[in-house]
């Protein structure tokens, strides 16, 4: 018996070595189609959640208490005066998106964000859209509004991942607009919680970058159409070797309140 | 179905769901500004209770399933998971592991443990992921979480106890102790 216990102890430990043996020496495509499919086996759980969301949500609004109506009667006349101000606020956040849609060349496919990278230090999200639905690498992100978000890094079947603004993986070319400047968009050198906040780096060191500036991308290497949106200078200073200027941008797009964005399909 | 092969399931449906909360349940980040991470926590409870198979099938599907759900190199969080779930398996019988405060002690050295071995991990495989004092903030924050879970998957662990096996077969002990015939000098 005690010779048995050694020896599962000694599987175990075996197992999980053998494990990631295995998972080194394999090439980088096998190990990353073995990721996208374990990945897949989550796709049954986001199935059941929004169908959960959405069986929530009618219910949430039915009410099977009368005298519950009746109080729900009584504050409606406010609630009616607050929905109002909502739907006004999102018809014109709407009415915005469309004709921003209309004013720009590129197809667009909205795309619903199901899912968030597990650890904090990266800035990535899952998106509902995959190859099934024309989606490729690299294709652009915008928000709703048309603010530059990310760019598409892996594309699934049914699903794909995104890398966001600011991620060390996300790095572009952008210029601030007035003076036409152009600096490469990277993620901040120190973790900033705040995910709105990237640096602009490599700016001329003879030029004057004001708070406010207003940055684009500037269509430079291909990643990006020129001219999206991206935030504004908030900050700048000169580099430590006094080469060139740096400056703090915050970004247009809320990052970590995205719920659709929008992927360029073709720009 | 054996209960060996249940309990097993039932720990692998539990890992499951911990991983996609961690992913999909995006209010965590919104409430608290980082996502918690409960697997350290999820694998002290495993060492603390289960045998060396489990630990290590934990480990791996635990880590294997967060890093098909991140940036990370694919198998890096195996590595640190095992480790932790592997040493408080060896010391179990040497730690007061039924004590709450050594529960939440082991849940909290476990998270700083994994933290800084992926850390290390992610370094060696040339990944640059963001970094900075707020993150050891976090990860402080983290451990404090993990720290209360581990009491709390082992109370959920008793609870399954209870509610899907039968009582253990004592045969000297009596169902009503009043009715039991004392025997005695007195």
């Amino acid at each position: 018996m005690k010779q048995f216990f050694y020896r599962s102890r000694q599987t175990a430990v075996g197992a999980v070595l053998l494990a990631l043996i295995v998972l080194l020496i394999i090439p980088g495509i096998a190990r990353a189609k073995l990721k996208s499919t374990i990945g897949g086996m989550f796709l049954p759980a986001i199935g059941v959640s929004s169908v959960g969301n959405n069986v929530l949500g009618v219910l949430s609004s039915k009410s099977l208490n009368p005298v519950q109506d009746e109080i729900i009667d009584q504050a409606l006349d406010s609630d009616l005066k607050l929905e109002n101000i909502h739907l006004r606020a999102e018809n014109l956040r709407l009415r915005a998106a469309a004709d921003w849609g209309l004013r720009v060349p590129w197809r667009t496919k909205l795309a619903q964000v199901i899912g968030r990278d597990s650890f904090n230090w990266w800035r990535r999200v899952k998106l509902n859209l995959g190859s099934q639905h024309g989606i490729r690498s690299n294709q652009p992100l915008v928000s709703i509004e048309g603010y530059l978000v990310g760019r598409i890094t892996e594309v699934g079947l049914k699903t794909s991942w995104a890398v966001l603004l600011g991620d060390p993986n996300c790095r572009f070319s952008a210029l601030i607009k007035s003076s036409r400047q152009q600096g490469g968009i990277v993620s901040p050198r120190r973790f900033n919680s705040n995910y709105r906040i990237v640096e602009l780096t490599y700016l001329p060191n003879d030029i004057e970058v004001r708070p406010g500036n207003l940055v684009v991308t500037s269509g430079l290497g291909g990643a990006f159409p020129k001219e999206i949106p991206v935030g504004q200078v908030e900050d700048s200073w000169l580099s430590r070797d006094g080469l060139y200027l740096e400056a703090k941008v915050k970004i247009h797009a809320d990052l970590n309140r995205l719920e659709e964005v929008r992927i360029l399909t073709e720009y | 179905m054996t209960f060996r092969i249940s309990k097993m399931l039932l720990l692998l449906i539990g890992a499951y769901f911990l991983t996609f909360i961690q992913s999909y349940w995006h209010w965590p980040r919104l409430l608290l500004g980082f996502q918690p991470d409960l697997t350290p926590a999820f694998l002290v409870f495993v060492g603390m209770t289960m045998g060396a198979g489990y630990v290590s099938s934990m480990a791996l599907a635990t880590g294997l399933w967060l890093d098909s759900l991140s940036a990370n190199p694919f198998g890096i969080s195996v590595f640190p998971l095992f480790f932790v779930g592997w040493v408080v398996f060896c010391v179990r019988e040497k730690i007061m592991t039924r004590e709450f405060m050594a529960q939440i002690y082991l849940g909290i050295i476990a998270s700083l443990i994994v933290f800084l071995f992926q850390l290390i991990l992610l370094r060696m495989f040339s990944a640059n992921p963001m970094i900075g004092w707020e993150m050891v903030f976090w990860s402080l924050l983290n451990a404090f979480f993990c720290g209360l879970f581990v009491p709390l998957f082992t109370l959920s662990h008793k609870a399954f106890g209870r509610w899907f096996s039968h009582p253990s077969y004592e045969p000297n002990k009596w169902l009503d102790n009043n009715r039991q015939i004392v025997r005695g000098k007195d």
